[in-house]
């Protein structure tokens, strides 16, 4: 038990030391953009004054307001202590929008997009390596060169190609955004039968490209483990095949259980390019524009977020294989 | 090694996707020498020139002309101003403005054009007919006037003097140039992009940049990965726990987003292709390391290297002679899938526009950039967006194969 | 058998994992919306308590078609307010500003500024009268003008609006404090707008005062008192206010606003229908503007018809009715297509010496600028060329035309792609190759410009590649450089940097004091030196001859005094090139989609109705006059 301890303890104490690197990295990279916020602001609210005088004086404002005009510690400071109370300040680029308002309906749409996008790419995938590696022969064959060929096609492209062939082209699916043009957000049956067709390129265009890389993962696994010496001598036992691959699988999951984590974990980076190429609303595409605004709060805020899942993803699965997996037992009894 | 090489060679996946590496590389540098010259020069003024071959149309009257009496040619010249929905839509016109049709047949092109000119007004507002109607009526009634020109066209000089038109010969609708007798001739296979580029040509020279962009990123990610991986997993203790805090800062920071925000922030005067590949390599390092690092774990107990210990060996010796071949297989395949990652990585990057910020070489991502930007995709001129992406997959493509295939031979269970 | 049953068993449950996710997808993604939905409720509830006339939205929420007029162009992220003196906001369709006349859907102004004849039509007010000294102008508004909850639109109204732009220092008061020192009510329906005076007793600029009529929404009095009070006169709570209860004028209200569209709808009460101002109210119920990522989700929702009215650049425009059998159309028929009011124009950085000592250097790339490749390419044709309409510092409008002496600056004038005539005046002005590199040389050090637009501008940014490609011809080094938007207007908007050798930007576009206000853009050195300087003379160009006369023109009555005086600054422009300008462009893109709606205004229409997408200054009479297909 004393193994244990010490290993959650020096667990923990890594992941407190990441945690506050990364609040560090999330608060400093973004204002090390070379450009000034306050002045893109300032560009929008003076277009068309010819009065310079008074444009200086909106400048210093929101300088004022923003406090970018305190030294970098100090706004780290601040920064922190809002943080804490859950409160990211109010957004450059939507100013006088809250961040945390603008992340409270973006993370929605992002969980609604890549949980099920990941997650059945995930299954399909790994059903597939898994009947490859079993079948073998003709269907292998076929597979593995696809996944190969599916998995390398950028996202970007799969993007592109979704929306000209069904959309622009085969006009079957609709073109953009999260729901149809002409209605307004209710709990109705149309409503919620627009938002699935309009979910349909983006989730696929996920999907589509997950489902290579998995199978070739699950189906590298499964025959490592079909080859395993425990499988030969099981079979040399007589015990029933259909059992046999049963714990085959079960093995050849573990790792697999793990990418499943892990990416759920990223999944709050967003679809950047499958929002950004259907319009669909999303903390992918909220934080690129927060980029190409120098919007610091926006992008702290929603790095913050990533930080948070990511971290979390990891410290359970640490914990969870802490406990299951013999080997990492193994290594704390040492 | 020979016989590694052999069983290599052997492996069906890696030879496919050899042979489409290598179809890649001799066209990066054979074309150049068929078609020669900048392949960001601008030769079309306009943007999105078709693919086909373009003749030059002041060479092609100065040309002699043979005289073929053909058919048809008539006839197609009126079936290609008058279409069967032109003659639907003056059908329209016709019954709006009550105009009696009957006897008129589908096939009477000329009793079509006889009534069209007798009725059709310019200013006229039939009931429901929109601008963009009305519009389609004025463009349709310019080309069938067209129609009237009479046997010959004119062609007529300014007088050097005078400044007065002097005819100097005449175009007749049975006039023929042959093909390859007109001095200027130019095929673009896959047409001009928005600049007016020719866009093979610019594929060509972008996929060179590409590979290049890839070879960079890869050789930094893996050197860094592999010494990292090296010193973490062989030194153990303090020096592992650091290295494996960084590279957990770099997961919990997803790479493209560090990505991103780097690029951003690099003056673009200064985001040639190469800074932008060393960035992609400097972000994507940590897991080779990670796996390098759990390689070297499980071999730095086995007996041999404990050999070389006990006899005092250095750290580097044990290091090269001990550990890196029994993981130089492993580092080989992470090289290539960090080659393919990494022209992925400036696609990607191009594509929000963050990409190399270069006007003098051509990159894969760029041209995708522009495609998109000028909306390629949704207006249907496919040869501006659809090389580059296959190219991109095909690439990738290539290089997973081989490594597939270097799996399969290196990993003997993985064979069919 | 057994194997053929495993597959069987194997492909089954693929299956039906694959129904389940799907069937989850479908759900959890609408359990998302519900976030923004609670938001929307409690946004929508007070509009709805204000305006009980309003039908209850309804119970289906699909917009009717054939009642909807669908925008694309305008509004690029959510809403964030509805506050008419705030000016923080993105809300484009309710308020916004623009060059060729203020958006009046929601806020009205006292006029409507009609940019293809000059002239301001009255909206809230009926006329106005200066003195003789232009230090007074009186306004009479419209007896019939009336906010939403059905009080009048008085004097006071404007003068509180005044009154809290000065305190917040808000949109209205930094553009216009310089110019305007009072406003009062000098009754329930009339009021004195007072010029600011310079130092020599004569107002600073009439012609600001004119701009301010057509340029300033008017808000209610009572509200702006609610507004002060419950955020105790701090200006910043004021700016910062998201106004849900704020009280209009105009024909249009909000009705929903979320991530992905903003909807407002007609006001069925709204004064306008009186006979002294348009007799009825506008054809279309609702008004919905769809946020599209980028230019191409627009441009396709506009192919597709889902949208009416769309103000975006779309390249090569013809290509959707000749190609694509499109029912869209502009408001001319053929190339440019629209009405162009602004050229943007590259902007050389006096803080370089070599640029500034050399009018030769300026006036040699300028010269070699391939601008038929720039119309060509960059604008796809949707600009007059430079053949058609000469450069100077007017735009094409024939208004702006008439304002200088085509004939007596003609000798000034360049064609551009004179690569011969460029050589030859730097050859003659000394800048030599003197080491032979191909490239010249000043003071014996290669002459080195970088050519500067914000990345992603893709039609600029071609411009300025063909810029470049210029200076190749000329031995000059010019390297195209597109940064960020955001990092390009910190540094261009910075009096002393010396970071960008030629940049572009676009002077403003129209309003009554243009063709003024333009030329003050592009000669006036009252903006140099100032820091994040928005205004004009980004390049911090000297002129005293120049700053004279644009002194003067704002004072000048006599039509032909006028006319002699911008001919001398165009000479001054064209003779010192501080600028050139690469292309014509209009202030708002105008394609529509005739699916559902027509009758749009087009040029030959005879109805003199600007094309500013139906919404923007005079161009919302459209809106009165639309009709349905069929």
């Amino acid at each position: 038990m004393k193994g244990y301890k010490k290993y959650f303890g020096k667990k923990i104490l890594w992941f407190l030391i990441t945690l506050v690197f990364a609040v560090i990295l999330n608060f400093v990279l973004p204002r090390l953009m070379p450009s000034d916020p306050v002045s893109a602001i300032t560009g929008k609210l003076a277009a068309g004054m010819s009065d310079a005088a008074a444009v200086r004086e909106i400048y210093e404002h929101y300088q004022e307001e923003f406090g970018t005009n305190k030294p970098m510690i100090v706004q780290f400071g601040i920064f922190v202590k809002n943080m804490l109370r859950g409160n990211f300040g109010k957004s450059f680029s939507q100013y006088p929008r809250e961040v945390s308002d603008i992340l409270a309906t973006s993370v929605g749409w992002t969980v609604a997009l890549q949980l099920p996008a990941i997650v059945v790419g995930w299954l399909i995938g790994n059903i597939l390596g898994a009947m490859a590696a079993y079948l073998r022969k003709g269907f292998d064959k076929v597979l593995l060169p696809v996944s190969i060929f599916f998995g390398n096609i950028p996202a970007f492209a799969m993007a592109v190609i979704l929306l000209v062939v069904f959309g622009v082209e085969l006009k079957i699916a609709p073109l953009a955004g999260g729901y149809a043009a002409d209605m307004i957000p209710n709990l109705s049956w149309p409503f919620i039968k627009s938002v699935i067709s309009h979910y349909q390129l983006p989730f696929w265009s996920i999907v589509l490209i997950s489902i290579g890389g998995q199978a070739i993962g699950m189906r590298s696994m499964s025959i490592y483990e079909l080859n395993a010496d425990y499988v030969k001598y099981s079979r040399f036992l007589g015990i029933k095949d259909s059992k046999i691959v049963g714990y085959v699988f079960r093995n050849a999951m573990l790792p697999q259980i793990t990418g499943l984590a892990l990416s759920l974990g990223t999944m709050m980076g967003g679809a950047l390019v499958a929002e950004k190429i259907f319009s669909y609303p999303g903390l992918g595409s909220t934080m690129y524009k927060a980029v190409l605004a120098s919007d610091y709060p926006l992008i702290s805020a929603c790095t913050l977020i990533i930080t948070i899942m990511v971290l979390l993803a990891n410290f359970i699965l640490d914990i969870v294989y802490g406990f299951i997996d013999p080997r990492v037992k193994a290594a704390q009894l040492d | 090694m020979k016989h590694t090489l052999r069983n290599i060679f052997h492996s069906s996946k890696f030879v496919v996707g050899f042979a489409i590496f290598m179809f890649l590389l001799v066209m990066i540098i054979v074309y150049p020498l068929i078609n020669p010259g900048s392949p960001l020069e601008q030769i079309g003024v306009g943007t999105f020139a078709r693919p086909g071959t373009y003749v030059s149309l002041y060479d092609a009257v100065k040309t002699t002309p043979e005289t073929l009496r053909i058919q048809d040619a008539d006839e197609k010249r009126m079936a290609n101003a008058l279409t069967t929905e032109d003659k639907v839509a003056m059908l329209e016109w016709f019954s709006a403005v009550g105009v009696d049709v009957s006897g008129l047949e589908m096939d009477d092109s000329e009793g079509f054009l006889e009534l069209w000119f007798a009725n059709y007004d310019e200013s006229a507002k039939p009931k429901g007919f929109t601008m963009a109607k009305r519009n389609y009526y004025k463009r349709l009634n310019r080309t069938v006037l067209d129609l009237q020109t009479g046997e010959a066209l004119v062609v007529a000089d300014p007088d050097n003097e005078t400044g007065e038109l002097v005819k100097i010969g005449e175009i007749k609708k049975t006039d023929y140039v042959n093909v390859g007798q007109v001095t200027n001739v130019k095929t673009l296979p896959l047409g001009t992009d928005n600049f007016g580029r020719d866009v093979l040509k610019e594929l060509v020279g972008a996929t060179k940049t590409s590979l290049g962009v890839g070879l960079v990123a890869g050789i930094v990610a893996t050197a860094l990965g592999l010494t990292m991986g090296l010193l973490s997993g062989y030194i153990g203790g303090i020096v592992d726990d650091l290295i494996m805090f960084v590279t957990n800062l770099f997961t919990v920071i997803p790479g493209f987003i560090l990505l991103i925000l780097i690029s951003y922030s690099i003056s673009p005067d200064l985001r040639g292709p190469t800074t932008v590949a060393a960035v992609i390599g400097f972000t994507s390092w940590p897991w080779t390391a990670r796996s390098v690092r759990s390689q070297v774990i499980s071999l730095r107990n086995r007996d041999h290297v404990n050999l070389s210990k006990l006899s005092g060996h250095s750290l580097l010796r044990i290091v090269v002679t001990d550990i890196l071949p029994y993981i130089a297989s492993y580092v080989v395949m992470a090289f290539i899938l960090q080659v393919s990652s990494g022209i992925l990585s400036e696609a990607q990057l191009s594509l929000l526009g963050l990409g190399p910020k270069t006007t003098v070489t051509p990159t894969l991502g760029l041209m995708m950039n522009w495609a998109m930007s000028y909306s390629a995709h949704i207006n249907g001129t496919w040869w501006a967006y659809l090389p580059v992406i296959l190219t991109i997959t095909l690439i990738s493509f290539s290089l997973n194969l081989m490594n597939t295939g270097l799996d399969q031979v290196f990993n003997p269970t993985l064979r069919d | 058998m057994k194997k053929m049953s495993k597959i069987l068993a194997l492909l089954l449950t693929l299956a039906m994992v694959c129904g389940m996710f799907a069937a989850c997808g479908g759900s959890s993604a609408p359990a998302a919306t519900e976030a923004p939905k609670a938001t929307e409720a409690q946004a929508a509830a007070p509009a709805a308590t204000e305006a009980p006339a309003e039908p209850a939205p309804a119970d289906d929420n699909t917009l009717p078609r054939n009642e909807t007029l669908y925008f694309a162009g305008q509004q690029w992220g959510p809403v964030n307010s509805w506050n008419i003196v705030g000016t923080n906001q993105n809300n484009s369709m309710a308020i916004a500003g623009n060059a060729g006349g203020y958006r009046s859907l929601m806020f009205e102004t006292l006029f409507m500024f009609d940019f293809m004849s000059g002239e301001k039509k009255g909206l809230l007010a009926d006329s106005y009268e200066w003195n003789d000294d232009l230090t007074e102008m009186t306004v009479t508004l419209k007896d019939a003008a009336k906010w939403s909850d059905g009080t009048p639109v008085t004097a006071a109204d404007v003068a509180a609006t005044w009154e809290v732009a000065l305190l917040t220092n808000n949109g209205t008061g930094g553009s216009y404090k310089a110019y305007v020192d009072t406003v009062e009510a000098t009754g329930d329906k009339t009021l004195v707008i007072k010029s600011k005076l310079n130092d020599a007793g004569k107002p600073v600029n009439p012609l600001k005062v004119e701009d301010f009529l057509t340029g300033t929404p008017i808000a209610q009095a009572a509200w702006i008192k609610t507004l002060r009070e419950r955020c105790n006169d701090d200006p910043t709570a004021i700016l910062n206010d998201k106004g849900e209860d704020v009280v209009w004028s105009g024909p249009y209200t909000k009705y929903f606003a979320d991530e992905q569209k903003v909807v407002l709808v007609r006001d069925d009460n709204y004064w306008g229908q009186d006979a002294s101002m348009w007799g009825k109210l506008p054809v279309p119920k609702y008004i919905a503007h769809n946020i599209y990522a980028d230019n191409a989700a627009g441009e396709l929702a506009l192919k597709a018809g889902e949208v009416d009215v769309c103000q975006q650049f779309i390249g090569n425009i013809q290509n959707l009715w000749l190609e694509d059998d499109l029912p869209i159309s502009t408001f001319y028929d053929e190339a440019p297509y629209g009405v162009c009011l602004t050229m943007p124009t590259a902007w050389y950085n006096m803080n370089i010496p070599v640029v500034k000592d050399n009018v030769a250097l300026r006036k040699a790339i300028a010269m070699a600028t391939d601008y038929e490749a720039i119309i060509a390419n960059a604008m796809t044709n949707q600009s007059p060329t430079f053949a058609e309409v000469p450069r100077s510092l007017m735009n094409p409008t024939a208004g702006e035309q008439a304002l200088y002496d085509h004939e007596a600056v003609k000798d000034l004038q360049w064609a551009g792609n004179d690569i011969e005539g460029a050589n030859k005046l730097l050859d003659e002005a000394g800048l030599l190759d003197t080491d032979g590199d191909g490239w010249r040389e000043y003071n014996g050090e290669k002459i080195s410009l970088n050519a500067v637009c914000p990345n992603g501008w893709s039609d600029w940014q071609a411009a300025m590649q063909i810029v470049a490609a210029a200076g190749d011809k000329i031995g000059i080094s010019i390297e195209p450089e597109y940064p960020e938007w955001d990092i390009m207007q910190t540094r261009f908007t910075d009096p002393s940097q010396t970071d960008y050798a030629i940049f572009m930007w676009s002077p403003d576009a129209a309003s009554p004091s243009m063709p003024w206000g333009r030329c003050n853009q592009f000669l006036s050195s009252e903006f140099v030196g100032l820091q994040n300087n928005w205004s004009g003379n980004w390049g911090q160009y000297v002129n005293e001859e120049a700053d004279k006369i644009l002194k003067e023109i704002p004072l000048t009555t006599d039509e032909a005094k006028k006319v002699e005086l911008y001919t001398e600054l165009v000479k001054i422009y064209l003779t010192d090139v501080p600028s050139f300008s690469l292309m014509y462009r209009p202030n708002l893109f105008h394609a529509v989609n005739e699916s559902v709606w027509t009758n749009f205004p087009s040029a030959d229409d005879g109805r003199n109705i600007p094309p500013a997408d139906c919404t923007d200054g005079y161009g919302i009479r459209a809106l009165y006059e639309l009709e349905l297909v069929g």
